[in-house]
Parts: structure tokens; C-alpha cells; sequence
């Protein structure tokens, strides 16, 4: 395999991994308005059980990686049970967390749920061999393809497309009928939707459910590709990343949040290169996680809807009234402005 | 029996939780924001610390150092990040955003100065004091030290607040900033003042930190902010005295369940006492923040 192929093929699964992570995430925080750093949790959770369930029952041996279970399930089904147990971890995280919670506090509870998972993954080895983490995960179908190692990495990417693409096609689905309209009704104004019969806490359920499904296949498509996942893999600042991302690309907009994956993206990968060759390489790094930082907070300043911002949705007013819709205005920004604070038509 | 000597570490961990929790809950009380990059001004001023001790200072020079970074640091980071965001409109998770950033930020800065690795300030930590016997409590120099500035710390904040006029004006825009700003309370001024005086425990807390743990990296104080949360919220957020004994009972709970589970987990106790306390009461026990997401402009 040459370099350009191992290089392209990294990055292209890494942007489709991301992208699937960032919607997942979309649909919580931009759709519904949920403040959820413990997202990178559910990406883990898939990574790891898909891991577990391809790598088939541990050998207690000498050297041998200590975990859980451990089962050697055929192609596709350690990708859709990651994407099943992950999304319980989503309906958890959606019953714990109440309505009208203020957001800071959200965030918090979910951040703590994070840190408290990612401190016993790594202290209880037998779990998924602690802070070293699980290697050798096999790539699915390597075996029966019997292609070189570069095509089936372009294979791979293909595959990964394809995910991304039936993902967008069900988020779709789900923003643009009535159930999409309600949860944005419930971000819009809690108290209005409730009192025309929108029920928040299932909304919330399906987004978080969906997201974290989404999220849990992106893990799985990720360790089935590089085959190593580890607590290094998923701190807290990963989240802080797929939240930039949105931010950058618009929030409530998944062409937009695609946009921001390209963008941060580029620079994790790419930015080094606009950098003097000079610099030793844990500067590098830092360099990389600032530029990030302060591209987040100048959006923040400048451009808080994103670079695509979110379509105001128009429904039309009934089925005699044909007229056309108003001039197409764009959404409120959920950085700027809170969701909750009366005014928006609401009644005090 | 090793519970009380374990009891003696925990006062010592006290220490220093409770040095940075009353900084944190003065702060986050009286201007209504959680400030994320607190565990990172906590690490700058032990690297600052670190940086004058490589040059032959001693312990008094290093808190001196510690404070005034701290204060130095949080005032800045007030003054041309926080409230010119807050006054931008950023509403209260932008704000999340905003502080979580600016500490990663920091962190990425000391990362890029001083390198990545473990680093420990060379303090000789003084003779050996010993309470209750032979097996009782056994505590060094420094330790006694550290457990003094946390005690008088909460004393001056708590007599501070409860009689001075700074203390008064802090409290009155803590309960309500509109109505302190319209009877004439210098709310601007004020709330410097609070990220000043929290700045210094931040950075009083980073260095007894530092002391503490022997060997600390950036991202050491990121780490400990959770602990310091928990404290908070325990205590009640805005409440200085309440956050004091909820570090005193989080010292003691860790060191003495340390003997019971591996050391690891000894944090995890915290952090489940703390998630339980946020889901059911997320302002904390007794707190004193207001619920609802404005955030007041001043």
C-alpha cells in the first residue's frame, strides 16, 4: 500500500467517522437543545463493543489483552450491535437528565458521567484492558475479499460513504416530519410545545437514542478500521471538538456541521504543514488544539449561526392558504440567545 | 489502626481542595458563571511557581508567586475574554464553551513552554509533626502550612463577605444583580474584585496542589477540577463556608476509603456522591445560585 493510498484512505474513514459523530451530536444539541458532554462516551461504548464482539474470547495467555465477553461475530454484526448498545447508553443519558434542567448544570452531570466512565475503563483492566487499551481488532471481511491492502481500504471507505449516506437519509426523515417539528418546537419554547400536547421527554428520547446510535457505529467503523481503541481515544476534549465543529459549520445544519468536520479536520491533519518545519513536534500539537480553540471563540464572537446557518422551516399555514412564504430569514443562533428566555412569543 | 493516620492525609487533601473550592464558589456565585479554566489558572500558577523555584525560591515566594499569577491570570481572562462574551450575548452554554476552551488553551500554552512531562517543586517539606500519639496523626511542615492558609482563607472570606462593604456588594449581586446595579453598587468593580480575591485562592490552591501531589503536568489541574466541583456543589454553589466543609468531608471520605478500595477508585466515591447531589438538586444543597438561564450583564 503506498503512502498517498494509506494516507487518503486514513483520513477519508476518519472524516466519515467524524461527520457521522458530529450529526449524531447535531441532532441532541442542534435539534433538541441537549448539553451533552458525555457524547464521545457513546462512540466509545460502540468502539468498544464492536471490538470486543470481532476479536472472539480472550486467551488468558502470556501477553494476552484481558476483556470482557469477547465473541468472534461475522461482518456486519458487531457495527449494528454497537449502534443497539450505544443507543441504550443514549436512552440512559436521556432519563437522567430532566427537562428545563439549566444548561450549564447538563452539561456538567454529563461531563462527571464521562470523566467516571473514562477514570473505571482505565483503572479495571478486565473491562477492556485498562489504559493500554484493545489492539489487533481484525478488519471485517478482510479474509473472504482477498484484495490487496490498498483496495480494500478504498473498500473500506466506500463502505464507510455508504453508512454516512443511509445516516443522512434517516436524519432527514426524522427532521422533516411532524416528530422533527415537535422537538424543535421543544428547543424553541419548552412551555409552548408542552401546552400544545408535544411530548418533550419522549423528543428528547429519540434524539438522544438516534444520536447516540449513530455516534456508537461511527466508534464501530473506526476500531474495525484502525484496530486499536483506548481511553486516550475518548477524554473529554474529543467532545469539545465535535461541538466546534458544529459551531463552525452551523448549528441545526448537517451540510454545515459536514462543513465544520472539513474544517477542524483540516486542521488537525493539514495545519501542520502551513507551520515552520522547525518547531519541535509537541508544539505541533499544542498549535493545533489552540488554532482549534481560538476558531471556535472567534465563531462564537463573529458568527454564531455557523458557516451554513439552520433553514427556517416554514409551514404553511393550512391547506387553502397557498400563498408563498415570507422571505426565507435564517434561524436563531442556539450559541447566542437562550432557547429558554422568554420573548419569543411566549408568555412569561 | 491506619484510619487516623489516613484522617491526617485527609486533612491535607482538604487543604487544598478547599482552598480552590472557595475561590471557585465565590466566583461562579457572584457572577453567575462556571468558570471551567479554573483548573488550568490553578496549574499556570504552579508553573509559575515552578519557574521561580528553578531559580532558587523558596516556599513563602512560591505561594506569593502562586497568588499573584492566579490573580493576575483570572482578572485578565475576566476582563478580555469572559465578560466581554457574557456581554456579546453568549448565552450560558456558550459560555460553557467559551471557559472549557480558554483552559485547553491554556493548557495547550504551557504544554508548548515548558514540554511535556512531569514536573515537582523542590521544597524541603520541614520536620515531621506528630498528633495523638505515635500511631496518630503525622503531618510535615509544609502540610501544616497549607492546612493554615486554607483555614485562614475561608476565615477571611467568610468574615469578608458576612462585614466588609466589597463582601456586602458581592453578596447583594450574588442574590440579585439588577437590583444591586440600581441601588448603586459598583457592579463592574465588584466583580473584578471577586475574580481578583478568587484568582488568589486559585492560585494559592495550584501551588498547594503542586506541593501535594509531588509531580504535576498541564493537564494536572484539569483533572482536579471534578474534586473541586464536587466541593462546590456539595457546599452549595456561592456558599465559601459551605464549600469549605464539603472539602474538609471530601478530604477525609477519599483518604480513608483509599484503604478500603484501590487508590484509583477512591475519586469515583466522590464523583457518584457528586452526580447523585446534580440530578437531584443541581444547584447543590444549599445553594445560593439562581436557577433560569440569563445570565446578568454588567
Amino acid at each position: 500500500m503506498s503512502a498517498i493510498d494509506l494516507y487518503a484512505t486514513t483520513l477519508l474513514v476518519y472524516f466519515g467517522v467524524d461527520v457521522l459523530a458530529a450529526w449524531g451530536l447535531n441532532l441532541q444539541y442542534g435539534l433538541y437543545g441537549m448539553y451533552n458532554f458525555a457524547f464521545i462516551l457513546f462512540q466509545s461504548v460502540g468502539a468498544y463493543t464492536a471490538a470486543v464482539l470481532a476479536l472472539g474470547r480472550p486467551t488468558h495467555q502470556f501477553g494476552g489483552q484481558q476483556y470482557f465477553f469477547g465473541a468472534s461475530l461475522p461482518f456486519p454484526l458487531p457495527i449494528i450491535a454497537a449502534g443497539l448498545i450505544a443507543g441504550v447508553f443514549g436512552l440512559a443519558i436521556a432519563l437522567i437528565l430532566r427537562q428545563g434542567m439549566r444548561s450549564d448544570y447538563e452539561a456538567i452531570i454529563t461531563f462527571v458521567i464521562a470523566v467516571m466512565a473514562l477514570v473505571t475503563v482505565s483503572a479495571v483492566i478486565p473491562l477492556f484492558n485498562g489504559e493500554a487499551g484493545l489492539a489487533l481488532v481484525p478488519q471485517p471481511l478482510a479474509r473472504t475479499l482477498q484484495v490487496p491492502t490498498a483496495a480494500y481500504a478504498w473498500i473500506y471507505v466506500a463502505f464507510v460513504a455508504i453508512v454516512c449516506l443511509i445516516s443522512y437519509v434517516i436524519i432527514r426523515r426524522l427532521t422533516a416530519s411532524p416528530l422533527g417539528r415537535a422537538v424543535r418546537a421543544v428547543r424553541e419554547n419548552a412551555n409552548g410545545a408542552a401546552a400544545l400536547g408535544v411530548n418533550a421527554t419522549w423528543c428528547r428520547i429519540v434524539v438522544s437514542v438516534l444520536g447516540a446510535a449513530i455516534a456508537g457505529v461511527s466508534g464501530a467503523l473506526l476500531v474495525e478500521f484502525i484496530g486499536t481503541w483506548s481511553p486516550g481515544s475518548w477524554s473529554y476534549a474529543e467532545t469539545l471538538v465535535i461541538f466546534s465543529a458544529i459551531i463552525v459549520g452551523g448549528v441545526g445544519n448537517n451540510i454545515g456541521v459536514l462543513i465544520g468536520v472539513f474544517v477542524t479536520q483540516i486542521v488537525f491533519a493539514e495545519g501542520s504543514r502551513f507551520l515552520p518545519t522547525s518547531l519541535p513536534p509537541n508544539l505541533v500539537g499544542s498549535l493545533q488544539w489552540i488554532i482549534i480553540g481560538v476558531m471556535t471563540l472567534a465563531f462564537l464572537w463573529f458568527r454564531p449561526q455557523g458557516i451554513v446557518p439552520e433553514k427556517r422551516y416554514c409551514v404553511p399555514a393550512g391547506p387553502a392558504d397557498h400563498r408563498p412564504m415570507p422571505a426565507e430569514k435564517t434561524g436563531p443562533a442556539a450559541v447566542t440567545g437562550s432557547p429558554l428566555i422568554p420573548g419569543d412569543g411566549s408568555h412569561d | 489502626m491506619l484510619i487516623v493516620p489516613a484522617v491526617g492525609f485527609g486533612l491535607a487533601t482538604a487543604a487544598y481542595i478547599a482552598l480552590a473550592a472557595v475561590g471557585f464558589t465565590l466566583q461562579a456565585g457572584v457572577s453567575n458563571i462556571f468558570n471551567f479554566a479554573y483548573g488550568d489558572i490553578m496549574i499556570t500558577a504552579a508553573f509559575m511557581a515552578y519557574a521561580v523555584n528553578t531559580i532558587g525560591g523558596g516556599l513563602w515566594e512560591l505561594f506569593i508567586v502562586g497568588a499573584v499569577t492566579g490573580a493576575v491570570v483570572s482578572l485578565a481572562l475576566n476582563r478580555l475574554i469572559f465578560r466581554r462574551f457574557v456581554r456579546h450575548g453568549v448565552n450560558r452554554f456558550g459560555m460553557l464553551i467559551v471557559t472549557l476552551w480558554t483552559g485547553l488553551i491554556i493548557q495547550n500554552v504551557l504544554l508548548a513552554v515548558f514540554g511535556p512531562r512531569f514536573f515537582s517543586l523542590q521544597v524541603s517539606s520541614g520536620r515531621l509533626f506528630t498528633f495523638f500519639g505515635q500511631h496518630g496523626i503525622l503531618l510535615t511542615g509544609v502540610q501544616l502550612i497549607s492546612i493554615g492558609i486554607a483555614v485562614a482563607a475561608v476565615l477571611i472570606v467568610a468574615i469578608g463577605l458576612r462585614y466588609t462593604r466589597v463582601g456586602m456588594a458581592m453578596r447583594a449581586l450574588a442574590t440579585n444583580p439588577n437590583l444591586a446595579q440600581s441601588s448603586g453598587v459598583p457592579a463592574r468593580k465588584i466583580l473584578d474584585y471577586t475574580w481578583i480575591v478568587s484568582g488568589i485562592f486559585c492560585g494559592l490552591g495550584g501551588v498547594v496542589l503542586a506541593l501535594a501531589t509531588g509531580a504535576f503536568a498541564q493537564t494536572t489541574g484539569e483533572e482536579f477540577l471534578v474534586i473541586i466541583f464536587a466541593a462546590t456543589v456539595l457546599g452549595g454553589v456561592g456558599r465559601p463556608v459551605g464549600a469549605a466543609v464539603a472539602s474538609l468531608v471530601l478530604g477525609i471520605v477519599m483518604e480513608v476509603s483509599a484503604l478500603f478500595i484501590p487508590p484509583v477508585l477512591k475519586e469515583l466515591a466522590a464523583f457518584a456522591l457528586l452526580l447523585v447531589v446534580l440530578i437531584i438538586r443541581p444547584g447543590g444543597l444549599f445553594s445560593l445560585a439562581k436557577e433560569g438561564e440569563e445570565i446578568a450583564v454588567v
